[in-house]
């Protein structure tokens, strides 16, 4: 097996009483697209700056290319963070000469419709920006591309764009290591890696995260009777079109919720956006008890 | 209506900077205008030279106030002790007259010795009109020391303003530039997110800070060529010394506010907290420093103030070569003054700075805004 790009053992991030990353082991090896997965708080952002070398760890071990994280080992990450780090009163084609001039590689190439932008890059599309700071981010070629949220805020044409970008570069040998909300981008990663209150609490690729996971779905004609029905039941089922989804619970306790409503009640394998809610609650759960 | 009223308070509660800011700033006004700001010059440190300088010390009262007196030295020395600043007057008595040379370069101290030397010349006027009521033919010996003295103001005769002001305004452009302009650029990057980017970026935390610090190294050096070069075109300001001991002085006084400038920009959260920090290091500059009130006017706790202020360094380096032709022999302490005041800014700037872009594995401090997730 290779050797990873980046990689934390025990990584623990304290602050005062405070432990935003607790003993994280995460590893990213070259052509692989890792997906970092957790709500709002529950670590990615500073288990990512803590690889980049932004952040000490207060215990454990951040390894990038075999060692701690240095100026050299700066020269081979492409970072992309959530603010995008460009200068939005420079234009495109500055703001990839800057970097390029810092990296002393060649500057990226932009599309055609954006090389002649002569607009900074405050007054372009947050979509174009961000496919601007995806390209100052590969111009020097690293072996290792971080992105905080990558396609936060751009539309789903755009998104998908910005995913055949970071496919390209993984399949050319490329490390991507990737925080997201979207479930239907974690589906695009090789590997899943799910933080809860600072803590992994599932790791492997997406049939691993699934497992055999299964959710009740109910459908009816009076969707919102059952709604609150389930609900006076402490159940919490999810609207999908006009079906209702139930997680962490067996079709005899939905069943008997519903009795004597008109309805269809079965098993379906659960989403990963399901199985998500699933494993952080799960985690919540259990900090709290 | 209300609910806005207490809203805003809870937010100046939480913005402790600025609730610091409004109750230092009325404070430091009220010391500065009350202890500092006076244009009243109520003692002038006199020199009296020459054969006389005894008896003629005798006739000295206040504002003069007779730092020494040297019968021995003669013109030459006179003058030299004038130029580096030991008196603001020199009186050079001998056995025929008596001669008052006074500093130009410090507005109010010399119109007040003006006005101080006719006032001792008055008795004189009496004198002549019993002079006129005596029977002819009777000598009466006045001594040279008794007569009124005939002044000389050297390094601006004219008394201008422009002349003291322009040297003191390049300070103040060059304050501007260094701390507020400085410290805004760095506090943008922070609030961009840019300077992350710069901190995985493979530089230094001495490429970012040094990067950062030329192009207003160089804005503002352009900016004092111009206000020199007008101020000597449009005002007759004279360059009297060396051009090079003045740029020496300019760039290292440069260092010393482009230092607090990043200084200033590493302890800010946000541009708002940078400006409030610099207007807090600059008004003190502009109100202390000698540019407008005489240093010999202030109280002597306020005194202590401007001495560590670089402009009042600044300004002695400035007027000192344009005015008055100083050396840099004469100017080693307002240069050394300077220096130390930019080795202590520099070195917390970069230990700041240093801290922003690479963390020490030893600390464990609390989270910046925003940060943590």
């Amino acid at each position: 097996m290779t050797e990873p790009l980046a990689e934390s053992r025990g990584a623990t991030r304290r602050f005062g009483d405070h432990v935003a990353v607790d003993r994280v082991n995460l590893s990213v090896r070259p052509g692989e697209v890792v997906g970092l997965l957790g709500a709002n708080g529950a670590g990615k952002t500073t288990l990512l700056r803590m690889l980049l070398g932004l952040l000490p760890a207060s215990s454990g071990e951040v390894r990038l290319f075999g060692a701690a994280p240095s100026r050299a080992t700066r020269q081979r990450i492409g970072y992309v963070p959530q603010s995008l780090g460009l200068y939005d009163d420079l234009t495109a084609r500055e703001n990839l000469r800057f970097a390029a001039a810092v990296f002393h590689s060649a500057p990226g190439t932009l599309p055609e419709s954006l090389a002649a932008e002569t607009l900074p890059l405050a007054r372009l599309p947050l979509g174009t920006q961000r496919r601007v700071a995806f390209v100052q981010a590969l111009a020097h070629h690293p072996d290792l591309l971080i992105l905080d949220e990558p396609t936060s805020g751009v539309d789903p044409l755009m998104r998908a764009r910005l995913w055949e970008v970071i496919r390209d570069a993984s399949d050319g040998g490329m490390g991507v290591l990737v925080t997201t909300h979207y479930m239907e981008e974690a589906e695009e990663c090789d590997r899943l890696v799910v933080m809860a209150e600072g803590r992994v609490v599932a790791e492997g690729d997406l049939p691993q995260i699934l497992g055999e996971e299964q959710v009740v779905v109910v459908e009816t004609d009076d969707w919102a009777a059952a709604l609150q029905r389930m609900e006076e039941g402490a159940m919490a089922p999810a609207l999908v079109g006009r079906t209702l989804r139930i997680a962490g619970h067996t079709v005899p306790e939905v069943e008997h919720a519903l009795v004597g409503m008109p309805c269809t009640v079965r098993e379906a394998p659960a989403t990963l956006e399901e199985r998500f809610v699933q494993i952080t609650s799960a985690a919540s759960r259990s900090k709290r008890s | 209506m209300w609910a806005m009223v207490v809203k805003e308070f809870r937010q100046m509660r939480r913005d402790k900077r600025t609730l610091g800011m409004m109750i230092v700033l009325p404070v430091m006004l009220l010391v500065i205008f009350g202890y500092a700001a006076s244009f009243d010059v109520s003692k002038i440190s006199a020199l009296v030279v020459g054969p006389q300088a005894a008896s003629f010390a005798k006739r000295l009262h206040a504002p003069f106030d007779p730092v020494r007196l040297a019968a021995k030295d003669g013109v030459t020395q006179a003058k030299t002790s004038l130029r580096d600043g030991q008196a603001q007057i020199v009186f050079i008595a001998d056995k025929h007259s008596v001669r008052a040379i006074i500093d130009g370069t410090d507005l109010f101290a010399a119109r007040a010795a003006e006005a101080a030397v006719a006032r001792l010349a008055s008795p004189q006027a009496l004198l002549s009109k019993v002079l006129a009521s005596l029977p002819p033919g009777h000598v009466l010996t006045i001594p040279a020391s008794e007569l009124p003295p005939k002044i000389d103001v050297l390094y601006n005769p004219g008394l201008k303003t422009a002349v003291v002001m322009v040297p003191g305004l390049a300070g103040i452009i060059l304050v501007f530039i260094g701390t507020l302009v400085a410290s805004l650029g760095v506090v943008r990057e922070r609030q961009a997110g840019t300077l992350e980017q710069l901190a995985v970026m493979p530089l230094s935390p001495w490429d970012v800070l040094i990067g950062k610090i030329v192009p207003y190294f160089l804005v503002a050096a352009l900016d004092l060529s111009i206000v020199l070069g007008a101020g000597m075109l449009l005002f007759d300001v004279p360059m009297r010394g060396s051009v090079l001991l003045l740029i020496l002085g300019a760039l290292l006084f440069l260092f010393v506010t482009l230092s607090l400038g990043v200084l200033i920009s590493s302890v800010s959260e946000n541009q708002g907290q940078a400006i409030q920090l610099a207007m807090m290091t600059i008004l003190p500059q502009i109100l202390l420093s000698g540019l407008i009130f005489p240093l010999s006017s202030m109280a002597i706790g306020v005194r202590w103030i401007a001495y560590v202020l670089p402009l009042t360094y600044f300004i002695e380096i400035a007027r000192g070569v344009m005015l008055k032709g100083t050396p840099i022999s004469d100017l080693w302490q307002p240069f050394l003054f300077l220096g130390l005041l930019g080795a202590v800014a520099v070195t917390l700037a970069t230990l700041r700075f240093r801290r922003l872009l690479s963390p020490s594995p030893r600390r464990n401090g609390r989270p910046r805004a925003g940060t943590a997730s």
